[in-house]
């Protein structure tokens, strides 16, 4: 059998006829009724039993009743609890002040229980639409997450690109992306891409970005080639102020080349198979703003055992300790020296903890990708 | 008296109506007390409380004799007067007495 829903009130008044009043009438008609006769008494409950409703004297000795809907309007346990003024004062400024605290609607004094019940019904009703409405809305953020999610290509399915990553998006539809492109069986493309705003809209560009880049990065067009013509696309149709900063790895496991496309990204950093971990910077303009732009384009030669890391940047920028990246990439490097044994699968998440302890918070999205030559 | 009547246009049934009844006439006693104490005292404004309290309950159980009564007291007394007030006291308890014995 079905769980009763039961639904609770609160009723606050200091004539104790009007609350038995009120709790014969309500609780008759299946409402659990907690009653307290004066402010510190009705806080204690609201906190305590968290009820759906409150119906709240105003005229109280000592805390009256706007003292108290202050109060619970002032803490996130209860301020989502629809309260209703029971007030025996007619003027105006009183209604508008109860409002302005936050009340939903009144009752006048001398009261009828069947207004009492009737307008606790349809503030009830509201209540349980709205927050219907938050959950809709709230598991409808989580399919596109999901469906996001399902969008960034796992390791274990791409086993020949040789790659580790970690991915967490702070807000329910993140501005962080990646992928992963098998250009052929030695030309692997690697994207790492933010974007700016962190909105549904942000999260529907990632798919455009995914099929751009299926288009674009194949063994026909060079790597900037490749990030150009995205680029022109993404001017088309991104709306105004909307742009993502993005970097391209494109990896040559037989010639042995690596190129890299920055537009502006945080710089990648290199960790040689021997040798002192090292930043590549390349300056180059953000995606998806300009007609024209300059990208920065770097090509190296690599050594099997090398591996490479790109990131966003949340990675190194803190908004609290006021690092950007500029200065933040620089100081990493002897953290990435300390996971220099580490296997490309297990690095980015090692980074991760190293950087903000296990188990920590960053402030911002945050997508690192290691690949290994 | 017609509490069946009273009973039904609150909406509740005359067994919790004679309840709150009961209790009616137990807080208003011990209020029309605490205006005889005041009076003693001629303290306008706890005559003036204890007068509001009997309003709020009577108007809402409709006895509303009892209201207009407890009304007027409550602003006389807060206009500062207590004048006749004897005299209502008396009417109030003979009121809520009689619905005790109704």
């Amino acid at each position: 059998m079905k769980k009763k829903q039961t639904y609770t009130v609160l009723a606050v008044d200091d004539n104790l006829l009007n609350l038995r009043l009120i709790e014969k009438s309500l609780s008759k008609e299946g409402y659990r009724i907690f009653i307290a006769d004066n402010g510190p008494k009705a806080r204690e409950i609201a906190f305590g039993e968290k009820p759906d409703l409150i119906l709240l004297d105003i005229e109280m000795p000592g805390e009256t009743g706007f003292d108290v809907i202050e109060k619970l309007k002032d803490s996130s346990e209860t301020n989502a609890i629809p309260v209703i003024f029971l007030t025996g004062v007619i003027d105006v400024d009183s209604k508008l002040r109860g409002f302005d605290l936050g009340a939903v609607d009144y009752i006048t004094k001398p009261f009828h229980p069947l207004e009492v019940l009737a307008r606790v019904r349809i503030h009830l009703k509201l209540s349980i639409a709205t927050n219907s409405l938050i959950a809709d809305q709230a598991s409808r953020l989580r399919q596109i997450t999901e469906a996001q999610v399902a969008m960034l290509p796992t390791p274990e399915d791409n086993p020949q690109a040789k790659f580790g990553v970690y991915y967490r998006a702070l807000e329910e539809a993140g501005g962080d992306f990646y992928d992963i492109l098998n250009i052929s069986d030695h030309i692997t493309g690697y994207f790492v891409a933010d974007f700016a705003g962190h909105d549904i809209k942000t999260s529907y560009m990632t798919a455009s970005v995914k099929a751009l880049l299926a288009q674009n990065c194949t063994p026909v067009y060079s790597p900037l080639e490749s990030i150009r013509m995205i680029n022109d696309v993404l001017v088309e149709i991104l709306s105004e102020g909307k742009y993502l900063t993005a970097c391209y790895m494109h990896l040559n496991r037989t010639t042995r080349k690596l190129t890299i496309i920055n537009a502006g990204h945080p710089p990648v950093v290199c960790l040689p198979v021997d040798g002192e971990p090292f930043l590549i910077k390349s300056d180059g303009d953000i995606l998806g703003m300009f007609k024209d732009p300059h990208f920065g384009s770097e090509t190296i030669d690599v050594t099997p055992g090398d591996k490479f890391f790109i990131y966003s940047d949340g990675l190194v920028e803190s908004a609290e300790n006021k690092i950007t990246w500029a200065s933040g990439a620089d100081s990493l490097l002897p953290v990435y020296k300390k996971i220099s044994q580490t296997s490309y699968s297990m690095a980015p998440e090692e980074l991760i903890n190293l950087l903000f302890g296990k188990g920590a918070t960053p402030e911002d999205d945050i997508v690192v990708l290691c690949v290994e030559v | 008296m017609d509490f069946k009547d009273l009973a039904s246009k609150l909406g509740i049934d005359e067994e919790d109506f004679m309840e709150l009844v009961e209790l009616f006439v137990a807080t208003s006693l011990g209020d029309i007390e605490k205006i005889k104490k005041s009076l003693s005292e001629k303290s306008c404004p706890d005559a003036s409380a204890a007068s509001h309290s009997i309003k709020g309950a009577a108007a809402n159980m409709g006895f509303e004799d009892i209201a207009r009564l407890s009304a007027d007291m409550e602003m006389q007394a807060k206009q500062g007067s207590l004048e006749n007030f004897d005299s209502y006291i008396n009417d109030l308890e003979q009121m809520v007495n009689a619905l005790n014995n109704a």
